[in-house]
């Protein structure tokens, strides 16, 4: 189900009404809470449901195990259970067909021949996000930072919580199942900054974002045909519909969150006020880069084995987080490329005792990303490296403009959420905040004229592009 | 939740709905009064137009972006307007088929393609081109309400009806961009001496051409063809369909099912697709579907010729 969707829009207020109803009863709403997530996930195909309940009930089991083992190495066998387990299932259903194609090409590089290995297989919406919630919670256990959960109903809701599980935020148990297993309570902030959260997301997700996508899906479709100076507006244009494309879903799931009385962990920080790349990662997809931090990139040694395994550890953490993202060597290399800029940035710091760069770190941070992000838009290698020749050549041209009602819609429309952001950057005050500000007849005005602004400018509903992931 | 979290939270809700129901009245009714004032532009320009001279004129032209820019309606003569529009289908054709005066005597050229009769993903939502009529035409909303492409949150929220078009409407009240009443609807293309490489790079891709598949008519598309012979059937008018051509179309088979098709339905169809086969020149097309001026120039000449012998036969 899609929070962009009828669907959505009548499933939500129906589990409301009755989550609230059963007000007195956190236990009761979490089993509606479970149902509901099941209804919300099942909508999409019922029988991935099979593989949410099975990853659930293992790490379940698992994290009861790695507390009650009396032994540090009967502990590791339990974590390495839920390691081998997890990982093995996202292993099969996402990166099967990528390296059985990768065997094939390097055995084909050296002369033998390999039949086609790949299977028809489908990804499982949210797998990577339910995949590294379920392992934080074995990990957390296993570091002594948590207790394991006695009750199977909190932790399968913790897992499947519908708002968050299909595309993040990837919520910590630290965070979540202390939340599920006590009484919630809604308040009037809450409501407020809830309500005006899943507006604003909705805005940035199905005006602003899908709007740019009409004319980045157009050109890079036939990227071949245009010259560097469309292909260079087709890339800025990307980097903000999936910014607005990400935020605004993350946006939504912690709005509709609030409303059930829970407290996510925010996702973006307006990153693209970010004067070094390495600012730009604490501010972009928070949940997956402290993610990363924690559970990977401090479990490799962090900065803690001198400055060549530093250098090691970020570069490995950060093509892990690429290929995170797909089964493709375009997310390989899209990470690889911040690894690359976040390496060198920690060595100017650290040579030149800096902590960030002057104004002039907002365009050079913007321009790295920007390069990263042909690669992660691009159908292939072959196309984001002609892209990008095209663009160092120089070989600009007039500007196709296609749909040209589209086009200023889009340009329109991303003002538009520049200044939000702009607006949000200079009062430093997050988004999740906003709404407190408000009485409630000047906050229903503001979601008002979000509503009649989603009306003219919506765009057709397509996926989030994270669903992929 | 107590009582006065449900209050509050009734208070939100409540106040939301009537403020945004009174705004979006609003906007829906400013939209409609400048809208009503526009006659140039895709967005509804052109619409008003249609609406305004529709049963004034001899000879019709309908269809899509391929209508607008291959039929030079001048050729056929002074009393001929095209209401080709970008991006729309047969579902929007039929819808405005639907407004003429049946009493009038007209040629009506309606431009089809077999893309609309073999896609099976077309679903007939160009019609939703006409939403901005919606309520305000009687016979464009009948032919809405039954295209299953008004929902339930549109007779809430009736600025939906603009969605996508408020610049465009705007501008053109504002700054139109042409006289329309020397506008017949055609909109030549024209390819820049700097695009001429790109053009040319276009047209030698190969594609990928799977002529043996199943070629499945979809319903969608055939309800509207049913359609418009109905309205045809029921009015003075003769009704004439043809597909204008294409750079190099190396399938046959679904031009040869879609002729069967409308010989099954008894409507006068020909197929141009092939018209320049043989004596080709990359200066007649601006990409693989869509000609130039000078290519619209010489297939509306020939267009002509059919033009003359149904005035002849009428």
């Amino acid at each position: 189900m899609l929070f962009n969707s009828i669907e959505f829009l009548i499933f939500f207020p129906i589990v409301f009404i009755l989550y609230w109803f059963f007000k007195s009863s956190h236990k009761k709403q979490n089993i509606l809470l479970l149902i509901s997530s099941y209804v919300f996930y099942g909508w999409w195909d019922y029988r991935f449901l099979s593989l949410i309940i099975f990853s659930s009930f293992l790490d379940f089991y698992v994290g009861k195990k790695i507390e009650s083992s009396p032994k540090k190495e009967e502990k590791k066998k339990w974590l390495i259970v839920s390691l081998c387990s997890n990982l093995g299932l996202l292993g099969v259903f996402k990166y099967y067909n990528f390296f059985a194609d990768s065997f094939a090409d390097t055995m084909s590089f050296i002369g033998w021949e390999v039949n086609d290995l790949t299977l028809n297989i489908i990804l499982p919406v949210g797998i990577s996000f339910y995949t590294f919630q379920t392992l934080s919670y074995s990990i957390d256990i296993y570091r002594e930072k948590i207790n394991a959960t006695k009750n199977m109903v909190s932790f399968f809701t913790f897992v499947s919580l519908f708002p968050q599980l299909v595309a993040g935020p990837i919520e910590r148990a630290s965070n979540l199942i202390p939340q599920i297993e006590q009484n919630r309570k809604l308040n009037i902030s809450l409501i407020k900054t809830g309500f005006l959260q899943i507006f604003i997301g909705l805005f940035r997700k199905v005006a602003i974002a899908d709007n740019l996508g009409v004319y980045v899906d157009s050109i890079y479709a036939n990227s071949d045909i245009h010259n560097a100076t469309t292909l260079l507006i087709a890339t800025i244009f990307y980097a903000f519909q999936i910014y607005f494309d990400f935020s605004g879903y993350s946006d939504i799931a912690i709005g509709s969150a609030k409303l059930l009385g829970f407290k996510f962990n925010r996702n973006f920080n307006l990153p693209y006020f970010s004067r070094t790349l390495t600012e730009f990662w604490r501010r972009w997809h928070m949940s997956l880069s402290f993610w990363l931090r924690d559970y990977l990139y401090i479990s490799l040694g962090g900065n803690r084995k001198g400055i060549v395994l530093t250098y090691r550890n970020l570069m490995l953490t950060m093509l892990l987080g690429g290929l995170w993202h797909g089964s493709s060597w375009n997310f390989v290399i899209w990470g690889g490329i911040h690894g690359l800029f976040l390496s060198i940035e920690k060595y100017i710091f650290s040579s030149l005792k800096i902590s960030t760069f002057n104004v002039l770190g907002y365009i050079y941070t913007f321009l790295v990303v920007l390069i990263a992000w042909i690669f992660f838009r691009a159908q292939d290698f072959d196309t984001a490296s002609s892209i990008i020749s095209k663009i160092f050549v120089l070989d600009f041209g007039s500007l196709f403009i296609g749909n040209l009602n589209q086009f200023v819609n889009g340009i329109l429309l991303l003002i538009i959420g520049l200044m939000i952001d702009l607006k949000l950057f200079n009062a430093k005050i997050a988004l999740e905040d906003y709404g407190d500000k408000y009485n409630i007849v000047r906050l229903s005005l503001i979601i008002s004229v979000v509503i009649l602004m989603l009306c003219l400018f919506y765009s057709t509903t397509e996926n989030f592009i994270y669903f992929q992931f | 939740m107590n009582t006065r979290i449900i209050k509050e939270l009734i208070k939100v809700v409540t106040m939301t709905i009537i403020l945004s129901f009174v705004i979006d009245k609003i906007v829906f009714h400013t939209l409609n009064w400048i809208s009503d004032k526009v006659y140039t532009g895709q967005s509804i320009g052109k619409l008003n137009q249609f609406l305004q001279i529709k049963d004034s004129k001899e000879v019709l032209v309908f269809g899509n972006s391929r209508a607008n820019h291959h039929i030079d309606v001048k050729i056929l003569g002074k009393s001929a307007y095209n209401m080709g529009v970008d991006g729309t289908g047969i579902a929007y054709s039929s819808a405005l088929l639907n407004t003429l005066e049946k009493g009038t005597k007209q040629l009506i050229i309606v431009h089809i393609d077999t893309k609309n009769f073999f896609d099976n993903s077309y679903d007939g939502s160009d019609i939703k081109g006409l939403k901005i009529k919606y309520n305000r035409n009687e016979k464009i909303t009948s032919f809405l309400n039954s295209s299953g492409h008004i929902s339930i949150i549109q007779s809430f929220y009736k600025s939906l009806n603009y969605n996508g078009k408020v610049i465009g409407i705007i501008k053109n009240f504002y700054k139109p961009n042409y006289d329309y009443k020397t506008y017949n609807g055609y909109d030549p293309l024209f390819v820049n001496e700097s695009d001429e490489k790109a053009r040319d790079f276009i047209l030698k891709i190969e594609d990928d051409h799977n002529c043996e598949r199943k070629y499945q008519v979809n319903e969608i598309a055939m309800d509207y063809l049913k359609k418009i012979k109905v309205i045809s059937e029921s009015s003075k008018k003769q009704y004439l369909f043809i597909t204008s051509p294409i750079y190099n179309d190396k399938c046959k088979k679904d031009n040869d099912i879609l002729k069967e098709i409308m010989k099954q339905q008894n409507l006068q169809y020909i197929d141009y697709t092939d018209f320049f086969k043989g004596n080709n020149n990359n200066q007649f097309w601006k990409d693989k579907t869509h000609m130039t001026q000078s290519g619209a120039e010489k297939f509306t000449n020939e267009l002509l010729k059919q033009v003359q012998f149904a005035s002849k036969t009428n």
